[in-house]
């Protein structure tokens, strides 16, 4: 009978129902995973951003349309459409009127200006950053994989740092003007403009665009376009077709990323730009300061809605281009310098081009920055900035910010923050890919930290979580190691979320249902199989979600219980205010040297780590 | 009543663990019974048994001292502070802690109704008084002046608080920093809109830096509450840059961007030397004025540690700890005839005609000035 | 058939071949429906094929055999167990997918052992023993330390296979697993597949769009169109007895023609367009001027004799190896006839149909 003849006779599958089980528990494990998702973004966003946002609607416990109508309806903050809010039916007479004068120029106000700069800001940054992600993807060269490492690092910079290295570089007496001089051109006075406030977001902002592009375009499949090859496109043709549709997403999600990132600086700009180039957020900023929380929290609102409704947009594009490909076989990397041929190939010597203005942009600042740390303030070479840090480490007064404690701080929130924001982001992504009709809104509300303004939270931190809450007579306060790490993991997991959807989308469903139909659960599924095979995009996402938490100031400065869990960027900015050297920078400038070394490190072993997981 | 509670709070210094959470609670709230009103009259009816309190001689317990970061740490006042304090008054504990937005951070917990976590606050300006009573119904500060032996020994000058909440303990003044290789003195204000001054100045953001704010309340001196803003606009079309902070500013100063700066009357006190080319470290007083950005202390209403306070502001103003303040914090003393030193007096410039905002002058205006000016600035 | 027949010759305790049944079943995506009120049943130890058109249901069918397709109505039961509401890793299916989706990240071996991860091997035997035994069954052994990337597609195919029948499955469920490769390896691989089916007894439904392919392969055949179930029989009886034009045009070459009952006693039917009538089976049971829709197989068309001969013109022949397929132009219609000799295009042919031969549908 067949029966006989069967392979293996089939028993009862005790372990099968072990595993079923067990199943019921990893079933589970994504509701669960949301819920914690939710909890967390509740706990250390939503409801502080909300305790701030509701003042912008809120009055005497009354709902108001007034701070909105006041911000709205003032003509510096919004300009010529200030009409729109002051006197509607007016808009067509005046309109009329307008174009009977001729044109005249009209001004967009505070709101107007911001977004131009964001504008010219996310523009600069493409153009920067994805000549640096095709040369990442397609060319081989020596020390590819450390550059590719080591773009994140301007990432983690804090401003005033960025600020410091703009000034070195690009100032009247900085380097590339000696350059210049050198060869008779100049000087450049660059500084206090709007382009070198562009160049500034485009120097923090590029890297993203590197990083996300070189993931997506590494993951063409080369069949595909050898395919359109063979079909009679042109490369070029082919790299629109084929190249295109798959880069273009994660282009447009750095783009995006850019563009509300720099809507609301504004450290860089005041550092760099000053005040005859305030952005929404030095306002925002300066109504805090002045404790005029209506008009902050309304600014803060209308920055939220826009950057909300931008990433909702998005989202909503991006969820009509997954295309399910499998992953197939990435496209071969070309030799960057080919011998003598290499100065007869236009695009080579044009990459070269691009890599010597790479140097220019992001390594002139940075080493200048390295530079600074052993000048002195005559032009000298000094040891006295390192060792002031030695100093501060062996200093005995309480108080006293040591550098290696710092470091110390700054790996473990950055470890933690990576450990939390990696599976946070997966649930986000696996929401969102899933997740059905109402998908998009949801991972556009779990994204939202993206969209609120850094001093709005802060301020909500400190009003909810740091001043305490009083539940049931009890003041609870929540400050301290674990709190720190839970606002990082929550500024974080969104990169980790933005690098991961679209691949998750991307991946062919048959995948899962393959190991689903050999008895894994969903969760087993996405964790034997689906996440290893994205996982480049998992890659990315986390050295993201550690740089995110390396740089972070604000909410660590607000959430750090007593003197004793700062980080770098903290020790640094209190070493700004430190003037036992007399007031300089130099020795921020070293522990600004220190925490680009501890990063750089960090980040090239996340990206040997990670790569061994690479398929 | 709120003698006897003052009386309660002396008392209780001795054990240094009053600061423990639900005590101050209610420390909190019956203080917060009194009104701004009767604060004074109170301090001042109380001080007969007040002097019972000074009298006794070993004072326990920890003081927590909030300030900015970098008063604190190695070879800084505070820690000078601290040390010589805790040695006089063995048994006394100083703490320090520095929260990054400073004062505002007690405003807002006050108007939120969280304990406020420190005794004593160092390093308040006259605007930041200005704002904590313009936000807070109920008192942050304490009136103590009448309370303490050295109070009256402050400058006149200096003397920002009418309430005497506010005990100044040193000062700085606002003037400008040039490189007179560049360009000459200007002397005045309205030299600043010459032709020669053009693209020559940074200045620091009035909303946020505090020598920013000081630079333009002396403007507001100078040219008057309406007529600042046109001297402003002058400056801009002279091409004055405006940078976030003093940080920025001097850096850019220093890196040749421009060849003056807002800066302190301080600042050969830290450039000078063989090494130091001291051409680029000139003081500049306009129109011999300098604006004076007096820095005080203030006690927490509702602390329980206020004799210990009281006897730290005392400490504070005695001349040994006056002088080593000027020095480390380098800055003026607030007492009258305190000497820093023989180098400090070298190199420190005080102004022929030191000039403030009082309190009252800023009181009601200062939100409107700052902000009408920050308008002028970006839309222009 | 109706309920689930279970293998008759399991010893007590042991799992054994176990049937399929899907009952007025019914699957919409997004409002369209993409099967309707679907009903099968599939015995124990049976190879059992869907074909039909893309977009026809038929892998909406298996997916939902497999869980992957949730139904809003009706039932699925594996054996005696309702399935309907099971998840896919519960319900003890293997699936082989038309483009493999093998795990990249893993070698074949542990492509092959990844579902023991989730259930002991049948029989006891040790998780290496049964994915060796696996890679043998399926050619591959020595192969398993390959990644997949290094595989030819057939190679690929054979571990799909054996991954999904490593934990010892219930039911093999086959998505179009051939239609990626060339054709000779293609039917090479067909053979295999049958033979390791019937080795093992278990109980397969397979998908395809090739209708070749679920002739030669299967026990039984449902052809679909339209999230319904055409007819389900035999290869032989589907090929020979269609039960609808969509079935007679679907499976194998035909010539189908609408016609009219010319008469009844011997019955024959007329082509719009054409004067002769083409003879009607016997006992054809319809009145005259009736319409009917009637099809002759191409071999069924003979080139001498018949009992009716047609004058048609050949259009064009194709050289199919074993024979021709010639293309003739009948009146305007397309007849396809099937020859061993060689007819050049524009020779008129005398074809000859029995009556036998004629299919009314």
């Amino acid at each position: 009978m067949r029966a006989a003849e069967r392979l293996g006779e089939r028993t009862e599958r005790l372990g099968g129902w072990a595993g079923r089980c067990g199943g019921r528990v990893e079933r589970l494990a994504l509701p669960l995973g949301v819920a914690l998702t939710v909890a967390a973004l509740t706990l250390v966003f939503y409801y502080p951003v909300g305790s701030v946002l509701i003042e912008a609607v809120v009055r005497g416990g009354r709902l108001t349309a007034t701070p909105l109508l006041d911000v709205l309806a003032n003509p510096f903050y919004t300009g010529v459409a200030h009409h729109l809010f002051a006197d509607l039916w007016g808009v067509p007479a005046g309109t009329i009127e307008w174009v009977r004068a001729g044109f005249r120029p009209v001004e967009f106000g505070l709101f107007g200006f911001t977004t131009y700069q964001a504008l010219l800001s996310t523009l600069a940054s493409v153009a920067l950053g994805l000549p640096g992600a095709y040369l990442l993807a397609r060319y081989e060269f020596r020390g590819r994989r450390l550059v590719r490492s080591l773009t994140i690092l301007p990432f983690v910079l804090p401003s005033i740092m960025v600020a410091v290295g703009f000034l070195a570089m690009f100032g009247r007496n900085g380097t590339l003007n000696d350059l210049l001089g050198t060869v008779g051109f100049g000087p450049v006075d660059a500084l206090f403009t709007l382009e070198i406030v562009v160049l500034a977001h485009a120097f923090y902002n590029a890297p993203l665009v590197v990083r996300l592009v070189a993931a997506a375009w590494e993951g063409v499949d080369a069949r595909r376009v050898e395919t359109a090859r063979a079909l009679g496109a042109s490369p070029a043709r082919a790299v629109r077709d084929v190249v295109l549709p798959r880069v273009l997403p994660a282009l447009l999600t750095a783009a995006l990323l850019a563009f509300v990132f720099t809507f609301m600086s504004f450290p860089i700009v005041l550092a760099l730009g000053g005040l005859r180039l305030a952005t929404v957020e030095v306002w925002l900023f300066a109504r805090v300061r002045d404790l005029e929380l209506a008009e902050a929290a309304t600014l803060g609102a209308i920055e939220t809605a826009l950057s909300v409704a931008l990433i909702y947009l998005y989202l909503r594009y991006e969820a009509h281009q997954a295309d399910a490909g499998t992953g197939g076989t990435a496209l071969a990397r070309r030799p960057l310098l080919a011998g003598w041929r290499t100065l007869r190939d236009p695009l080579r010597m044009g990459l070269l081009a691009y890599a010597a203005l790479a140097l220019v942009v992001f390594v002139g600042p940075l080493s200048s920055l390295l530079v600074e740390s052993v000048t002195g303030p005559g032009g000298k070479l000094t040891a006295a900035y390192y060792e002031f840090l030695f100093a501060q480490q062996s200093a005995t007064a309480v108080g006293t910010t040591k550098p290696l404690p710092a470091i110390v701080n700054s790996l473990v929130f950055g470890v933690g923050t990576l450990l939390l924001a990696v599976p946070m982001g997966i649930v986000v992504s696996v929401v969102a890919t899933r997740g059905g009709p109402g998908s998009r809104a949801a991972e556009t509300v779990l994204s939202a930290s993206l969209a609120v303004s850094g001093i709005v939270v802060g301020l909500g931190l400190l009003r909810t979580l740091v001043f305490g809450t009083r539940i049931l007579g009890r003041r609870i306060v929540l400050t301290g190691a674990v709190v720190i790490v839970l606002a990082h993991a929550v500024a974080a997991y969104p990169f980790v979320s933005r690098n991961l959807t679209p691949a998750l989308g991307r991946l062919d469903p048959r995948f899962t249902d393959a190991a689903r139909s050999l008895g894994a659960s969903p969760l087993r599924a996405l964790i034997d199989v689906e996440l290893p095979l994205v996982a480049p995009a998992v890659l990315a996402g986390a050295a993201f979600a550690f740089a995110i938490s390396i740089g972070e100031f604000d909410s660590t400065v607000l959430l750090a219980e007593g003197v004793s869990s700062y980080t770098m960027p903290v020790a640094l900015e209190r070493y700004i205010g430190n003037r036992s050297l007399g007031p300089s920078l130099g020795p921020a400038t070293a522990m600004g040297t220190v925490l680009l070394l501890v990063t750089a490190v960090s980040f090239v072993a996340i990206d040997r780590l990670g790569g061994r997981w690479e398929p | 009543m709120l003698a006897g509670c003052t009386g309660t709070g002396d008392g209780d210094a001795g054990n240094g663990n009053g600061k423990a959470g639900t005590p101050s609670e209610a420390g909190d709230g019956s203080t917060e019974t009194s009104t701004a009103g009767t604060t004074n009259t109170a301090g001042g009816t109380a001080g007969s048994g007040e002097t019972t309190g000074t009298a006794g001689d070993s004072p326990s317990g920890t003081l927590t001292v909030a300030t900015y970061s970098s008063f604190t740490g190695e070879g800084t006042a505070g820690n000078w502070l601290k040390s010589a304090f805790e040695e006089t008054y063995p048994g006394t504990t100083v703490e320090f802690v520095t929260p990054d937005n400073g004062v505002n951070r007690y405003i807002q917990r006050r108007s939120q109704g969280a304990p406020i976590d420190a005794d004593l606050y160092v390093g308040l300006n006259t605007d930041e008084l200005v704002r904590a009573d313009r936000e807070l119904e109920e008192p942050l500060f304490r009136s103590v002046a009448n309370r303490l032996d050295r109070a009256d020994t402050v400058k006149d000058a200096l003397r920002i608080d009418p309430e005497g909440r506010a005990i100044p303990y040193d000062t700085g003044y606002i003037s400008l920093v040039y490189s007179e290789d560049e360009v000459d003195d200007p002397n005045s204000f309205d030299a600043l809109l010459e032709p020669a001054y053009e693209n020559a100045l940074i200045a620091e953001n009035a909303q946020q830096s505090d020598p920013g704010r000081a630079f333009l309340f002396w403007t507001i001196i100078a040219k008057g509450a309406d007529g600042y803003l046109d001297y402003w606009q002058g400056l801009v079309d002279n091409g004055v840059q405006i940078l976030a902070d003093w940080e920025p500013a001097y850096q850019a100063y220093l890196d040749g961007e421009a060849p003056m700066v807002v800066s302190y009357s301080t600042d050969q006190v830290f450039y000078h030397g063989e090494d130091v080319d001291m051409s680029r470290h000139r003081i500049g007083f306009l129109n011999d004025q300098g604006y004076a950005n007096p820095e005080a202390m203030a006690l927490f209403e509702g602390t329980e540690q206020a004799a210990l306070a009281r006897r730290f502001v005392d400490f504070a103003l005695t001349e040994e700890a006056q002088a080593e303040i000027a020095v480390r914090n380098v800055q003026f003393p607030a007492v009258e005839g305190v000497e820093p030193g023989a180098e400090f007096s070298k190199y420190a410039l005080e102004p022929p005609e030191p000039v403030t905002m009082t309190y009252d002058e800023l009181s009601g205006s200062v939100e409107t000035w700052v902000e009408q000016w920050a308008r002028q600035i970006a839309g222009g | 058939m109706g309920a689930v027949t279970r293998a008759r010759d399991g010893s007590a305790g042991d799992r054994t071949a176990a049937g399929v049944e899907l009952a007025g079943v019914g699957v919409s995506f997004d409002g369209v429906r993409a099967l309707e009120d679907l009903s099968i049943a599939v015995a124990a130890g049976e190879f059992f094929t869907l074909v039909g058109p893309s977009g026809c249901g038929k892998t909406t069918a298996l997916r939902t055999v497999a869980g992957f397709e949730t139904p809003d109505a009706g039932r699925v039961r594996i054996g005696d167990t309702d399935v309907t509401g099971t998840p896919p890793e519960q319900r003890g299916v293997g699936i082989v997918f038309q483009h493999y989706a093998l795990f990249e990240h893993m070698t074949a071996r542990e492509n092959v052992a990844y579902g023991l991860r989730f259930a002991d091997p049948p029989g006891g035997v040790d998780r290496a023993d049964r994915v060796d035994e696996l890679l043998a069954l399926v050619d591959m052994a020595g192969l398993g330390e390959r990644d997949p990337a290094a595989l030819s597609g057939g190679q690929k195919q054979r571990i799909a296979l054996a991954r999904a029948l490593a934990p010892g499955p219930d039911v093999l469920l086959l998505d179009e697993p051939l239609s990626a490769l060339d054709a000779r390896l293609r039917e090479r691989l067909r053979v295999r597949v049958g033979e390791i089916q019937r080795a093992l007894g278990i109980t397969t439904i397979y998908v395809t769009h090739d209708q070749a392919e679920a002739l030669a392969i299967s026990d039984r055949v449902a052809v679909m169109c339209d999230g319904r179930i055409e007819q389900v029989d035999t290869p032989e009886r589907v090929y020979r007895e269609p039960a609808s034009r969509f079935v007679a045009e679907f499976v194998g070459d035909n010539n189908v023609f609408e016609a009219r009952v010319t008469a009844t006693e011997p019955p024959t039917a007329s082509v719009a367009g054409v004067d002769a009538a083409l003879p009607l089976p016997r006992g054809t049971s319809v009145g005259a001027g009736e319409p009917v829709t009637l099809c002759v197989r191409p071999e069924a068309i003979r080139f001498e004799g018949g009992e009716t001969t047609l004058d048609a013109t050949v259009a064009s022949a194709e050289f199919l190896g074993d024979a021709y397929r010639l293309h003739c132009d009948w009146h305007g219609h397309t007849l396809l006839a099937k020859t061993d000799a060689r007819r050049t295009p524009g020779e008129t042919v005398q074809l000859g149909v029995d009556a036998a031969d004629v299919r009314v549908l």
